[in-house]
């Protein structure tokens, strides 16, 4: 099993060796077994079930949510490792969208990446029964938990999907998960205690710093200052657009490093172009919310700056689990202040409805009318609160049928109002953990490690700021002010030839 | 760069835009009449107001502006005394606004140092504001597409994630004998369309694209590179993808390629918005307008919407079971007498019996008439 293994690895992935834990969980996989892997974001979660698809007899579904994420791969695995894959998503129009489930019903494909929400369809679970599932992997598991910091509502239906097509082997995987999360995936998808394979959290390469400001004005310039000075590439993560702008701005005026801002207000062309240009290294430096980085692998990273407070010690670790992964001495730094408390609780009490909210869109429900955009707009509800209290509603069971009206149901309105209150508490949880990491006095990389529960605390370079650390070690050469590059006269037919060379 | 005056000059720009947009208005609509004209808000009031007033190249101009940016802009006009709020009607609050006589010198003073009736010539078609984004859109991928092609590198991340113009592309280069086209002959027809361009347009269009060799960058990386304002740019931009437009309708045989970029493959009547485009379907099959609001769960105010959008771009639309062609005239007579398109006055002028549909109806069905 082992050589073939091996084998498989270096003729369509050019590996020579498996990194960490895959191995693992793919020789557990292959013997049918449900695996839970989990594996740092670019620690090579794709082969773990790219590989035994290759293998195994008949399909593997591949539930993803990023679609972005999975375009790319879909495309890779055709044009590189030669192996026949498809997707399904939402950016297929339904034409296509029959087309291809009828070449996956004649076997055309070995692996098939799908939206969750997609696979809520009964056209395409009923494809997916009449065709030979040999695996289902499940990627950013996480999504499954309630406990998670990123609960997915349309993962929720993901076990009876899997039963609904023949309960073939399960594999889940995740970059980061707490005891919690990791109980309740196992516990949803039936899977053993000795068959979760996890690699050590902790980054034995990365120095973990916290800085505690008392204002605006001292952040930013201490911020600036290091976006100057540090050893690049680099990611500063805001809580909010505004920080990215201002920051951004300041820094474009006084710094010398090319440095872009990147969040969810921004048009998506543009945050392709801001993205690909600090891939290609065009950019030194990204300022950007949490929006940035998902499914992004940039091996040459070399700090993460917080600027604020994260909401939760998950999204921490995923963010600063981006830098040095190619082994490089990496540099996380974390700054917090006092009110950066009261944007998260703030943010939170935005995202969560009020009680009044909670009955307005129950008597909206009872009117049986459809729920359009403008009809949220006429009781001040925004459409991500509308998604969420349909699932709650739906859960609640109530649910009305289009064009009949039914009555205004006090109790259950109640519910599902403290339903909502409970996720909110939750986050709370989230963020007094991360609260907790910036004030006690402790080596941050045990609490770091000990609130995943684990013990692994080995460092190579340098431990962190409670156990004495020197920056100096991260601080790069300090760049000239480039100008006047770019200053050539125009020449249309060069510029032309750049973009579409003559071959 | 001094921030301050970066942001000055910025804040003046769309002040001057704004003005210009807001003259022909000046009387006879609000004030956020021209801001959803800028914003290209795809309502029907503002597609017809668009229409009536000749504001082709302000329409979608600055997709993105917010409500704040917009009241700083009015705030900055009213306070400079370029134009004077009006209250119209005491009992609903209504106002409108008239541009002073400091406005107007002011626009017409600015208008000439950033040359705007040059760069804005280009945008004499009604839907030119549409078919802009899709054509940029379009020239974008194809370009990144072929790039990597030249390169042979064949996994890419394209730069343009809308699904319409990611299968457009992939349509274009299916088969070996289109690709080998693409791949030998894309240079050489993009060296001609844009040769003829200023300078300035060249060049912000092609440092925008990406290929295997570069990531494009953006308008507001070449604003500061440049020190301009990246709101004047959007003008020597837009005026460049609009030449291209009108160049490869009219010269379609030069550009075997380019030329398929502005072809609309739209399942809809492409004159119309997609729901207006619906409606007429069903009052082409003899459906009556409370037919249709019923049948399309949707408002019978929305439908007549529609009725009036059809007036406008579907010349061929028989619109007798709502209009008579002599009342349609009066009413007409009636507008120009009064020199205003308000309806709210037309129809005070008019026997009781005559709705606000009919109005707008007569209307547009003259503006569709001066468009022709
Ligand atoms: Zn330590």
């Amino acid at each position: 099993m082992s050589d073939l293994l091996h084998n498989t690895l270096s003729k369509h992935f050019g590996h020579s060796a498996f990194r960490p834990g895959q191995e693992k969980m793919i020789s557990q996989v292959m013997s049918g077994r449900n695996v839970l892997g989990l594996l740092a974001t670019g620690g090579g979660k794709s082969v773990t079930y790219q590989l035994p698809a290759l293998l195994l007899p008949g399909i593997t579904i591949v539930v993803s949510p990023l679609i972005s994420l999975m375009i790319d791969q879909v495309q890779q695995l055709r044009a590189r490792n030669k192996i026949p894959a498809a997707y399904v998503n939402s950016s297929l129009d339904p034409a296509e969208s029959r087309e291809l489930l009828q070449e996956i019903a004649t076997g055309a494909y070995k692996l098939l990446y799908v939206s969750p929400e997609k696979l809520q369809q009964p056209y395409v679970q009923s494809v997916l029964k009449r065709v030979r599932v040999s695996l289902i992997a499940i990627d950013e598991a996480h999504c499954l938990s309630q406990w998670g910091h990123d609960f997915r509502t349309d993962y929720l239906r993901l076990p009876d999907v899997i039963k609904h097509v023949g309960n073939p082997p399960v594999l889940a995987v995740t970059a980061t998960a707490t005891k919690a999360v990791r109980d309740e995936i196992c516990d949803l998808l039936h899977i053993e205690a000795e068959d979760v394979v996890a690699q050590p959290l902790n980054r034995a390469n990365i120095a973990l710093d916290l800085a505690e400001v008392q204002d605006e004005g001292e952040r930013r310039g201490k911020v600036v200052e290091l976006m100057n000075s540090l050893q690049g590439p680099g990611i500063v993560y805001c809580s909010t657009r505004q920080a990215v702008d201002v920051l951004t701005a300041t820094y474009q005026l006084e710094g010398s490093r090319r440095v872009h801002g990147y969040h969810g207000g921004m048009n998506s062309m543009e945050r392709m172009l801001i993205q690909q240009q600090f891939l290609s290294g065009d950019l030194d430096i990204i300022v950007a919310t949490n929006a940035f980085g998902m499914g992004i692998d940039k091996p040459d990273i070399r700090f993460v700056i917080h600027y604020q407070l994260p909401a939760s010690m998950e999204a921490y670790a995923q963010e600063i689990g981006r830098v040095g992964r190619n082994g490089e001495p990496g540099y996380a730094l974390l700054f917090s202040s006092k009110e950066d408390v009261h944007i998260h609780q703030h943010m939170l009490d935005r995202e969560y409805p009020t009680q009044l909210q909670v009955q307005q869109f129950c008597q909206l429900l009872s009117k049986g009318i459809a729920i359009t955009s403008e009809v949220l707009a006429a009781v001040d509800l925004s459409e991500e609160m509308a998604g969420m209290l349909s699932f709650y509603a739906e859960k609640a069971g109530y649910i009305s049928k289009p064009g009949t009206a039914m009555p205004y149901d006090q109790e259950k309105a109640l519910h599902i109002w403290q339903d909502t209150q409970v996720r909110k508490r939750q986050k709370h949880q989230k963020l007094f953990g991360m609260l907790d990491y910036v004030q006690n006095n402790q080596c941050l990389r045990r609490s770091l490690n000990h609130y995943f529960e684990e013990a692994e605390y080995s460092f190579t370079l340098q431990c962190c700021v409670h156990c004495g650390l020197d920056r100096v070690a991260y601080v790069g050469d300090i760049p000239q002010k480039q100008e006047k590059k770019d200053e050539k006269p125009w020449n249309l037919r060069q510029a032309l030839q750049t973009l579409l060379p003559k071959r | 760069m001094n921030s301050h005056n970066s942001a000055g000059e910025e804040l003046d720009f769309l002040c001057l835009v704004a003005l210009n947009a807001m003259l022909p208005l000046s009387n006879e609509r609000t004030l956020q009449a021209a801001f959803y004209i800028l914003r290209g808000r795809k309502a029907n009031q503002t597609l017809q107001d668009v229409h009536l007033y000749s504001l082709y190249p302000y329409y979608r101009m600055f997709p993105r502006f917010t409500k704040e940016g917009w009241d700083k802009i009015v705030s900055t006009l009213l306070q400079k005394g370029f134009i004077r709020t009006v209250t119209r009607d005491e009992q609903t609050k209504k106002s409108t606004f008239w541009v002073t006589q400091a406005g107007k010198d002011f626009a017409e003073k600015e208008s000439d140092r950033f040359q705007l009736n040059f760069w804005l010539a280009p945008f004499s078609q009604s839907d030119m504001a549409e078919r802009l984004g899709l054509f940029w859109l379009r020239l974008h991928l194809i370009v990144q597409t072929v790039s990597h092609l030249l390169a042979g590198e064949l996994g890419f991340v394209p730069i343009v994630s809308d699904k319409r113009t990611q299968r457009w592309a992939r349509t274009q280069l299916h088969d070996q004998v289109s690709r080998v086209m693409w791949r030998d002959q894309l240079e050489e027809e993009l060296f001609e369309l844009l040769y003829p361009l200023p300078i300035e347009a060249q060049e912000l269009i092609v440092s925008q694209l990406s290929g295997a060799a570069q990531v494009g960058k953006t308008l507001e990386q070449i604003a500061r590179q440049r020190k301009e304002t990246p709101s004047y740019l959007q003008l020597p931009f837009r005026y460049g993808l609009a030449a291209c437009i009108l160049r490869l309708q009219q010269e379609s045989e030069c550009f075997p390629l380019l030329s398929r970029l502005v072809i609309e493959t739209h399942k809809f009547d492409s004159r119309l918005t997609d729901s207006a485009a619906k409606t007429y379907q069903l009052i082409q099959r003899g459906l009556g307008k409370a037919e249709v609001a019923i049948r399309r769960n949707i408002k019978e105010s929305t439908v007549e919407d529609h009725l009036v959008e059809m007036a406008l771009r579907c010349p061929e639309w028989d619109y007798s079971d709502y209009l008579s062609e002599e009342l349609g005239d009066h009413i007409v007579q009636t507008s120009e007498q009064l020199q205003t398109s308000r309806l709210r006055m037309i129809k005070d002028q008019l026997d009781d019996t005559v709705s606000y549909l009919q109005i707008r109806l007569a209307l547009a069905r003259r503006q569709g008439e001066k468009v022709k």
